[in-house]
């Protein structure tokens, strides 16, 4: 029997998983970390756009904090994700959102107190949050934590994170990266085909064919019987006009009974 | 020669009975093509846009042949009656004329009929709905009627787009570079519309939240009446020509059975 055993499948694929945890953990030991932001429902038909997208409210995760603590959403550019510095303030150059994605790889926007999410959800409400909806002051440079339409289709990705006086005490997992709808052209539309139905060909075919069997009956009833009438036998006279008239044997009178 | 006269007087009562059925059928396609030109659905200007509007020229067409086919059978029962030989060939001229001018409506009505595509629609409506750029009074026009069209179309049948909303989405349009897509990811008339006329929940509306937009597409309430109009037109027409075509053959035949 040897001395070591073969370590379980389980084990060995838990050490593989925990060893990149803890090497990210490194800059972010102190924060607890909860579940990612997740896309609203797939039934909302403005889910993603050319420049929003929305996403389901933190509800019931941040579950073990103060009331008064503000809860932020950092939208960076995948780019930013790896070396992200939670203690940068929101509003600050970096995380201004006037300057992103040029020069601020991230911004932080749609600020609110845990208060405005509170647990559990109300059953049938839409709690979402629409991110890009503030049009107003997209190009305010006092704003720089407008919630402004996204500059382009992406990707992004997204967290929540909790600041208690500009100090981070909690913060979710980065989302997936979201990519927003890029329009095509109209001038991709294809030309109409003009498709030939059966029925309006049907319909062509026997017209034509109907009309220029009337033309060719027209033309032999008219070389042939133009003059005098065919068939002989068949043929008949105009209707005569009879004049019947009373006779009135006292009168005679000198009149023809029908006039031929 | 008794039996002929009977074969004679029963040729003259189909005669007659199909020359009145003409007339009845051609006051009927009369008052069908008057009620296709007088546009219950208001769907004109959209056909005026795509500068193809053969579909009312074929109506147009329509109700002057209803007319003559009216007149023309009453001629045809006086000559059918009288056995006037002149009377007949006028009728019978004049009849495989206002034969050409129905088959080249019903042609028209049917060709027609399959250029209106929903690709085509879906174009004229990215081009011209809202668009402010016109080159010349005739786009101007043009745009102006398409905008109009679309807007009471989207209130009154509830739908949006050709497709649907996500038309809005998928391409660029005048719309779209008229209006920011955080605003307005469709056209505000595709939201639910409360009694005075504005937005039931404009926010929910712009979600796309089901029950505050309309997530149907309009196409169906367009085809519908231009298709009744495109198949009225053509098929009914098809069927007079081909209920002439029979009392044609028949009154040639009556007519050059008529002695001089």
């Amino acid at each position: 029997r040897p001395h070591s055993r073969p370590w379980h499948p389980g084990a060995r694929t838990m050490f593989l998983l925990l060893l990149p945890l803890l090497a990210m953990a490194h800059g972010l030991d102190e924060l607890p970390h909860k579940p990612k932001p997740s896309m609203a429902s797939s039934t909302l038909g403005g889910l993603t756009t050319s420049s929003t997208f929305t996403l389901e409210q933190p509800r019931c995760i941040f579950t073990d904090l103060q009331d008064d603590v503000v809860i932020w959403l950092v939208v960076a550019v995948p780019e930013a994700v790896r070396n992200f510095n939670n203690s940068v303030r929101p509003g600050s150059p970096e995380r201004q959102f006037q300057k992103f994605p040029t020069s601020a790889l991230a911004y932080m926007t749609l600020n609110t107190t845990l208060l405005n999410y509170p647990c559990p959800k109300p059953p049938g409400e839409i709690t979402v949050l629409r991110v890009g909806s503030e049009t107003s002051c997209a190009e305010d440079n006092t704003r720089p934590t407008c919630n402004g339409p996204l500059p382009g289709p992406g990707p992004y990705q997204v967290k929540f994170l909790a600041l208690m006086d500009s100090d981070p005490v909690a913060e979710t997992a980065w989302s997936d990266p979201i990519t927003l709808r890029t329009a095509r052209q109209l001038s991709s539309i294809p030309a109409t085909g003009s498709g030939r139905s059966a029925g309006m060909i049907a319909l062509t075919s026997i017209l034509s064919i109907l009309f220029a069997v009337l033309l060719a009956v027209l033309v032999a009833m008219l070389v042939f019987c133009g003059s005098n009438a065919c068939g002989g036998s068949g043929s008949f006279s105009k209707p005569e006009a009879v004049t019947v008239r009373r006779y009135n044997t006292h009168h005679v009178y000198d009149q023809p009974a029908a006039r031929l | 020669m008794a039996k002929s006269g009977d074969g004679i007087r029963i040729l003259q009562g189909l005669l007659v009975f199909g020359n009145v059925v003409i007339g009845m059928c051609g006051i009927a396609l009369t008052a069908e093509c008057i009620f296709f030109v007088s546009d219950p659905h208001g769907l004109y200007p959209l056909l005026e846009a795509t500068e193809n509007d053969d579909i009312y020229a074929a109506a147009w067409i329509g109700i002057f042949v209803g007319f003559a086919l009216f007149a023309l059978s009453i001629l045809g029962i006086v000559g059918v009656i009288k056995s006037n030989r002149t009377l007949l060939l006028v009728y019978i001229i004049l009849m495989l004329t206002t034969y050409a001018f129905e088959m080249a409506s019903c042609i028209t009505a049917a060709t027609q009929r399959d250029f209106l595509t929903p690709n085509l629609f879906l174009k004229q409506m990215l081009e011209r709905y809202n668009k402010s750029d016109t080159d010349n009074n005739n786009d101007k026009w043009m745009a102006e009627g398409v905008t109009k069209t679309w807007d009471e179309l989207m209130l009154q049948k509830h739908c949006c787009g050709v497709r649907g909303p996500s038309d809005w989405q998928e391409y660029t349009s005048a719309f779209r570079s008229r209006h920011k897509d955080a605003d307005f990811p469709w056209p505000h008339n595709c939201c639910v519309m409360d009694a005075q006329g504005s937005p039931v929940n404009l926010d929910g509306c712009k979600l796309g939240v089901p029950g505050y937009y309309n997530s149907n597409g309009c196409y169906d309430a367009i085809s519908g009446p231009m298709n009744t109009q495109a198949w009225g037109v053509a098929w009914f027409g098809f069927a007079i020509l081909c209920w002439t075509f029979c009392v044609l053959l028949g009154t040639m035949f009556y007519w050059s059975r008529i002695e001089y």
